[in-house]
């Protein structure tokens, strides 16, 4: 019944689209003249915007990734664009996972990865930190874009002396307790953040947990912290 | 002995009123709802309808001012060990604690390992109780509350303690 009855709008479209409405409004049923209405209506807009996307098509591609073929991946693409666009940014090449970044540009990158048609990364979906050791703290960036359904995943290493990261809480509003979670535990500083205080720990914590030479302070406040019970082992 | 010996019908009770004042505390004493992790979860079970806590008396406060007993319920961290020592500082006498739980009693899970939690909570308040598990079952904290009612009845409050 169903099948029949797409055939018969398929058909009553096809018709519409050359002019001819009067097939479409002699029907007697009024579900299925409405239906027909509706398919024609979809059918006539998809018909508009094909004539419209096809030439901005053209021009964007002349812009960027013009001579990649189309079976590079999402993260080798972004590598060849942030390169055109950020040179000297990239960290290495390699983008089978992750692209590797340095710290100095990002801001004007995450801003950039945001506002780009082709990729708007609209979602931070996460963001941590890790010590990699060498003396090396890194921050992790998840990106998801909505428009697109395309991920990425973003590094950014910096010195344990000087971790200094730009912060893109301006750019995604949920970097705010993001980047304050990596800063209470890593210790990484988000230069540009608005309101950087420990987020978890109370604010006169010393030290930074999640670093591997951490040592645990004595006292806090007169309390014992590294307490072994007696007669316990 | 004469004036009062065999003076009273049954239907009058003779009693001291040391005993009659901590009978008193014993069969009213009010907590202070304190859940700072999982445990509190278990605390809200023992004081709903199917443990029903106010069968013995008790009923939860949100404030220190009015209530008698702290139960502890979860980890305490180093941040919530100072607000713990407060809120016990702001409860009247006589007030007792209830450290629910592995993690109130001796840090728990956490007790070799984690930087940031309190290895018992009686590092910081004295305790009356301990009630282990993690988390105990309501019949438990029951069976502590039970035992902290026999404490308080014990107690002689109007007596003078010996040195």
């Amino acid at each position: 019944m169903s099948t029949d009855q797409d055939k018969l709008i398929t058909e009553l479209v096809e018709k519409g689209l050359t002019g001819d409405m009067e097939p479409i409004n002699s029907i007697e049923d009024r579900v299925l003249r409405s239906k027909a209405k509706a398919a024609l209506a979809k059918a006539k807009r998809a018909a508009k915007s094909q004539e419209t996307a096809e030439p901005k098509k053209k021009k964007s591609e002349e812009k960027s990734s013009d001579d990649l073929p189309s079976s590079v991946n999402l993260n080798e693409k972004i590598v060849y664009m942030i390169n055109e666009k950020f040179p000297g940014s990239l960290a290495n090449e390699n983008t089978e996972t992750h692209i590797q970044l340095k710290s100095d540009q990002w801001f004007e990158i995450a801003t950039w990865l945001k506002s780009e048609p082709s990729l708007s990364f609209d979602s931070l979906q996460c963001q941590t930190g890790i010590d990699v050791g060498d003396n090396t703290l890194e921050a992790r960036y998840n990106f998801h874009s909505m428009k697109h359904n395309h991920y990425t995943e973003i590094r950014i290493a910096v010195p344990r002396k000087e971790a200094t990261i730009p912060s893109v809480e301006q750019i995604w509003r949920i970097a705010d307790w993001f980047e304050r979670e990596t800063y209470d535990m890593l210790g990484i500083e988000f230069s540009g953040h608005r309101d950087l205080r420990r987020i978890l720990l109370p604010d006169d914590w010393e030290g930074w947990p999640l670093r591997k030479d951490y040592l645990v302070q004595e006292t806090y406040h007169g309390i014992v912290v590294p307490k072994m019970k007696e007669g316990w082992e | 002995m004469g004036l009062l010996e065999n003076r009273f019908n049954d239907n009058v009770i003779v009693e001291k009123l040391d005993k009659l004042l901590s009978w008193g505390r014993s069969t009213s004493p009010w907590f202070f709802q304190f859940g700072t992790a999982c445990c509190a979860i278990e605390m809200m079970a023992a004081a709903a309808s199917r443990h029903d806590l106010m069968r013995i008396g008790m009923i939860p406060r949100s404030s220190p001012r009015q209530a008698d007993v702290m139960i502890v319920a979860g980890t305490v961290t180093m941040k919530m060990a100072l607000r713990v020592k407060k809120l016990y500082e702001q409860m009247a006498d006589p007030k007792y604690v209830v450290a629910m739980g592995s993690c109130a009693t001796s840090g728990g899970p956490y007790w070799q390992h984690g930087y940031h939690v309190l290895k018992g909570v009686d590092i910081v308040i004295p305790v009356d109780v301990y009630v282990p598990g993690c988390p105990p079952r309501p019949e438990a904290l029951i069976e502590g509350l039970l035992k902290l009612q026999e404490q308080i009845l014990d107690e002689r409050p109007l007596t003078r303690k010996m040195a």
